[in-house]
């Protein structure tokens, strides 16, 4: 299919994104994401040279900052929104496994 | 395994010595309770924006320069999306597209040739959050998110495990002494990642390359490679093919393991961060950076060999940056640097090494040293007087004549008085004056030994040594 993407395309996709699909959406994807990635392709056709494109919704430069401390949080508040905690740290699911 | 010619790229992190973090006001330490320093920006709380740090770009100028970088001057930053929680925005803030250094080199000395091992690029980024894995959780502590980091990457033009060891060596004393970073790899502020790929004729494409993460020192980077070398030739001694992985040191089993793979390549879905525009680096901004940075390591060595330092004594003051440093305070007098290297590496850094202490913590002062090695020079003061006073010299503000009065110490330049023990010692070995008769000139060190002995250390050795010479050669 030409103007669809592979089911294989959409899933890994999906997986990125760390989000389920279900069959329907899968076959919906395949087209719409396709739709839109010709779209872009449109859009690349206008400006070849891309070092001086435009990044930021602004023209200006980049202003520094200089290298002074500023104010931090405290410790508590920073772990009051963690869901999970243990002594200062910020518990999650382990995320390494040795295969 | 020699049928193989390996190719190995090295991908370098180092944290960089900046007094605030790159995109946060937030302090950049290390050692702080746990989540104790961070701020709205470095936990990635929706509506933040990040201001980037004038100090980091100085500092990345500075090492493109001291890795004989070509600097550009006009970049942005990207951003990098992955879904992990070290990075709770979701994507880390680098340069993937437009580094700020490009083109340089390292120079190695391997087998008494020198090595360029090029650099491909150098790139600034953001550190992520640190994750300690415990069992069947991870443990988070966000004080090193957003830490200022360079990438360093390596062509693929290491050839064994001791160039890539050299290289890292080489990498480390450059960058610690330019001030960039502290470079403690048992800290975290310099990992390194090896990539390794073998081939059987270097007329061969690449060979399928396998990337080995966070290794926690040089030594382990040499032993990872090695091993990972090992791993692959048996894998095509067998015929079999492999897949690109990521493996991992692990330092008890002093083996590699495989890692469960993160997104690779076009799965980080880089474009260009918005929310920075593009970084106009002047040239003024790079003449002061460079001007700013103190004396390398290549230029110190140069220096010391021309004051008569040995090739091993000017290495070996190197590897101590403390003691180089003090010994720059002297060089603009005329102070005997081959005298004052033997004191440094000698008694005074085994003084210091007992203690454990750095040479800025004792009460040398620069008088005093000047002094110390003048009376050394001119053999007013013996290694062995040098050994009887050096603690007190060092830890009180006793000037040398005061403590040679107080500890007794005489110089024997009395003739007569050393002739005579000369006489005596000769007497007393015959095989030993025999065996220099013969041309063995150890045994003048044996019979210098022996008079230094009888008069308890005291003798003007310079002296000793001129009357034993005639002597033996009557």
């Amino acid at each position: 299919m030409k103007d669809a993407l592979t089911k294989e395309e959409v899933l890994h996709v999906a997986e990125l994104a760390r989000i389920e699909i279900s069959e329907e959406e899968l076959q919906m994807y395949q087209v719409k994401l396709k739709t839109l990635l010709n779209q872009i392709e449109e859009v690349t056709k206008i400006n070849d040279h891309d070092s001086d494109y435009l990044i930021a919704p602004w023209q200006e430069d980049a202003i520094l900052r200089s290298d002074t401390e500023g104010e931090m949080l405290n410790s508590k508040d920073v772990l009051m929104n963690a869901p999970r905690k243990s002594g200062n740290y910020i518990e999650v699911p382990v995320v390494i496994t040795n295969e | 395994m020699s049928k193989y010619i390996p190719t190995i790229g090295i991908e370098v992190h180092v944290e960089l010595k900046t007094k605030t973090k790159i995109f946060s006001s937030s302090k950049n330490g290390y050692g702080s309770m746990a989540n104790s320093l961070t701020n709205v920006v470095d936990l990635g709380y929706p509506g933040t924006l990040p201001t980037l740090n004038e100090e980091v770009i100085n500092t990345a100028i500075k090492a493109a320069h001291v890795l004989n970088c070509k600097i550009r001057k006009k970049q942005h930053f990207d951003r990098k999306n992955y879904f992990y929680p070290d990075n709770p925005k979701n994507y880390q803030i680098t340069e993937a597209r437009t580094p700020i250094g490009y083109d340089g080199y390292v120079e190695i000395e391997i087998n008494n040739e020198k090595k360029k091992i090029e650099i491909e690029e150098i790139h600034i980024e953001e550190d992520t959050c640190k994750s300690a894995h415990r069992g069947k959780v991870s443990l988070l502590d966000f004080n090193r998110a957003g830490v200022p980091l360079i990438e360093i990457v390596s062509k693929a033009c290491i050839e064994t495990n001791e160039e890539a060891k050299l290289y890292l060596e080489k990498l480390r004393q450059l960058l610690f002494y330019s001030d960039i970073s502290d470079c403690k790899m048992e800290e975290g502020s310099m990992r390194c990642d090896a990539n390794v790929s073998l081939r059987k004729n270097i007329a061969d494409p690449l060979g399928t390359k396998c990337e080995i993460k966070n290794i926690g020192s040089i030594s382990n980077v040499g032993i990872a490679i090695s091993k990972e070398i090992e791993r692959q030739a048996k894998l095509l001694d067998q015929g079999e093919s492999f897949q690109e992985q990521t493996r991992r040191f692990d330092d008890k089993l002093n083996d590699t393991i495989l890692m469960r793979v993160k997104e690779t390549g076009n799965d980080y879905r880089y474009f260009p961060e918005p929310d920075i525009p593009y970084v106009i680096i002047t040239d003024e901004r790079i003449e002061k950076a460079i001007s700013s940075l103190p004396m390398l390591p290549d230029q110190r060595k140069e220096l010391y060999l021309s004051r008569g330092v040995s090739e091993v004594n000017a290495t070996k003051i190197i590897a101590n940056r403390n003691l180089s440093d003090y010994l720059n305070e002297f060089l603009d007098t005329n102070l005997n640097f081959q005298v004052a290297t033997n004191l440094l590496l000698g008694d005074i850094s085994g003084y210091l090494n007992r203690q454990e202490k750095e040479i800025n913590q004792t009460e040398l002062t620069k008088e005093k040293f000047i002094e110390l090695v003048k009376k050394v020079e001119e053999n007013t003061l013996t290694s062995k007087n040098v050994k009887d006073i050096l603690d007190e010299y060092l830890e009180t503000s006793q000037t040398l004549d005061e403590l040679i009065q107080k500890n007794g110490i005489s110089n024997i330049t009395d003739e007569s008085l050393l002739t005579e023990v000369v006489d005596k010692i000769i007497l007393e070995n015959p095989d030993s004056v025999k065996d220099y008769q013969a041309g063995k000139e150890r045994a003048i060190k044996f019979l210098m030994g022996q008079i230094m002995k009888e008069t308890k250390g005291s003798a003007n050795p310079k002296l000793v040594n001129e009357i034993l010479i005639s002597k033996l050669n009557k």
